[in-house]
């Protein structure tokens, strides 16, 4: 197990070897044994409104990325709130470093780093005394505070705004410091809660950057998001969450392997092609599903081989080809299979889209929860 | 279990700070006692000086008032009023102070964390509620103090100044006035606290904890200075008595609500 006396500061709590446990769930039918980072077990917690979270059990092995996917009201604020002890569970329990977050808060809180939706910083202060506070209260001593203060402005690029009040910085601009802050102590697991919410584009390029970049250096790191491109790019497994339950956990192609059949196949025609040449396609052999859209054709193949043959049958029917490629199941892919397979067992859509497959500009939604 | 002090010590600091900056806070603060350590005790003061002293004699005649007034009307004749006005009239409104700037810090401290959405961000530091709730406390009870203490020094020496050529010395301190100043004000101020700490989690902004505390805090703040014009009057042991009442309320209200600063609770309406 994990040493227990804290030293905060500079120096790493390495926790390797932490003896937790706990299977992992696939849709109840696989289970893995790993030595997890984080990991939970009938995590449930509810409000005056209802269940928040509803039995989720889910592990996080160290280093990996884990996308906690869902909409609003998902539960996944909720359950980085759990994980660093700030909301203490109603039923099961959670271990993050081998500390459990409701009895040894403050030694899970040393070890980890929080990313908060709307970055929380102080608009009364400065960039560098929002760092230097959280610095000093983790511990570090004044002469510290600065020098990892002027490393993390350095490495975010914020030292020119240094000195300046963060009042009126740009969305970007408060989720670098937000991250900046989160990183002071090195922590070992990082959580990210909707961290390009409200960004513009180029602001999410360059967190989604900065992410990989932290993924790189072999840190455990949870990422809450309900955008599927900032998941399906930097995430090692993905756990669905759906008013409070765990809908799906694992790897995304070994989810796509249990929801999805065959490969995916763009076609670039430059325009629909109309419900009677789909139809026609339906009935090719090796088409699973097609369906058209603003570019062209989406489809689900048994084959690779599958492909030249529709690009043929296409030509036979007048239809232009500018391109076509055939891909494996993206994380969105699975995604929208898990959504599917919701719906269908709850008998209605879910909501009107479940998740946002394009990024919404100024999309800047609260999770409720 | 031992406290953190140097995080305790952090996070006073940087309220402090970011209440400095802030001018809906600054304000107030500054603004009430001023009219109450100048304009009022020079306005008053010039009428008590210059005011003719028979209305004062036929005042003070009556057998009850007689006996309450005894300390007033040891002194000489001319030097009654302003005495009266200065002494035992204006300065018990200095209560005023530790009520309002406690009740201000309060409302920043615990409601402004929530309206700010930096409160998360708080409770994600290492550091136990105990160790925050101490800190929010004494952020705002420690400037309330010292803030009185402050003016109450300052209206000591403007009331001097103002008395001088009609006594030809000083009159404050006086006992009474010294024990309020030192052991009720303190008191006051950490009443309005603890009123305002409860106040504050139902609200979600700092303007609503104010509002709510407004309604709260003023009939207080009549209660103080009604009670304390008698208290500057009564025998020092019954000042001691009040100021102990007072501590003992306060003390029982800032326990309540130590045991309900839960990092569940506040986070549950972050």
């Amino acid at each position: 197990m994990v040493n227990s006396t804290a030293e905060p500061g500079f120096q790493r709590h390495r926790a390797r070897n932490l003896g937790a446990t706990t299977p992992i769930t696939l849709f109840a039918r696989q289970t893995v044994a790993v030595t997890a980072a984080i990991s939970t077990t009938d995590l449930t917690r509810g409000f005056a409104s209802g269940l928040a979270l509803d039995g989720v059990t889910l592990s996080v092995e160290p280093g990996e990325v884990l996308a906690l996917l869902g909409p609003n009201g998902a539960g996944k604020t909720t359950t980085v709130r759990m994980l660093n002890g700030l909301l203490a569970p109603h039923r099961g329990s959670s271990m993050v470093l081998g500390f459990d977050p409701a009895v040894d808060g403050n030694a899970v809180r040393e070890r980890t780093g929080v990313l908060t939706e709307n970055a929380g910083l102080d608009d009364r202060l400065t960039t560098r005394e929002n760092l230097e506070f959280t610095a000093r209260m983790r511990g570090f001593s004044p002469e510290d505070s600065r020098r990892r203060t002027d490393e993390l402005l350095e490495r975010f690029g914020m030292t020119e705004r240094a000195d300046d009040l963060t009042q009126g910085f740009s969305t970007g601009q408060r989720k670098r410091v937000a991250l900046a802050r989160a990183l002071l102590h090195e922590p070992e697991v990082l959580f990210l809660d909707e961290p390009t919410s409200g960004l513009d584009p180029t602001g999410t390029r360059d967190v989604i950057e900065l992410i990989s970049g932290l993924a790189g250096e072999g840190r455990t790191i949870v990422l809450a998001t309900h955008f599927l491109g900032e998941a399906g790019k930097l995430a090692d497994r993905m756990a669905v969450l759906h008013r409070g339950r765990l809908m799906a956990f694992g790897p995304p192609d070994e989810l796509a392997r249990d929801l999805w059949q065959g490969i995916g196949a763009e076609i670039d025609c430059g325009g629909p092609i109309g419900e009677a040449k789909l139809a026609t396609l339906r009935g090719l052999p090796g088409v699973i599903e097609a369906s058209d859209h603003a570019e062209g054709v989406s489809l689900r193949v048994d084959d690779r081989a599958t492909v030249p043959r529709i690009v043929a049958a296409l030509v036979g029917l007048d239809v232009p080809v500018f391109g076509a490629e055939a891909h494996n199941p993206t994380l969105e892919d699975v995604y929208f299979a898990v959504e599917k397979r919701i719906e269908a067992e709850a008998g209605a859509p879910i909501s009107d889209g479940f998740l946002a497959r394009d990024r919404p500009r100024n999309a800047h939604d609260e999770d409720v929860s | 279990m031992s406290r953190n002090w140097t995080a305790i010590r952090t996070v006073i600091a940087k309220d402090l700070r970011a209440v400095r900056r802030s001018k809906s806070i600054t304000i107030p603060m500054i603004s009430v006692p001023a009219v109450l350590l100048i304009v009022l005790p020079i306005g008053m003061g010039i009428f008590a000086t210059s005011a003719p002293t028979e209305q004062m004699e036929s005042a003070l005649s009556s057998p009850i008032v007689r006996e309450i007034v005894k300390p007033i009307l040891e002194l000489p004749s001319r030097e009654r009023l302003v005495v009266l006005i200065l002494g035992y009239m204006l300065s018990p409104l200095l209560l005023v102070i530790p009520l309002m700037v406690s009740a201000v810090l309060a409302a920043d401290s615990f409601a402004g964390e929530k309206e700010r959405r930096t409160l998360e961000g708080l409770l994600l530091l290492p550091i136990d509620d105990r160790d925050l709730f101490i800190a929010k406390v004494l952020g705002a009870f420690l400037p309330a103090v010292a803030i009185t203490w402050i003016c109450a020094v300052f209206y000591a020496l403007i009331c001097n100044a103002i008395a001088w050529p009609t006594l030809g010395r000083p009159f404050l301190p006086f006992t009474q006035w010294t024990i309020t100043m030192l052991w009720v004000a303190p008191a006051v101020a950490l009443l309005a606290l603890g009123l305002l700490v409860i106040v504050s989690s139902k609200a979600k902004t700092t303007q609503e904890a104010n509002q709510l505390g407004g309604a709260v805090i003023l009939p207080l703040v009549f209660v103080a200075a009604a009670q304390s014009s008698g208290l500057m009057l009564a025998p020092v042991i019954g000042v001691l008595i009040a100021g102990a009442f007072v501590w003992a309320l306060a003390l029982g209200l800032i326990t309540f609500n130590s045991r309900r600063f839960t990092r569940d609770r506040l986070a549950s309406r972050a």
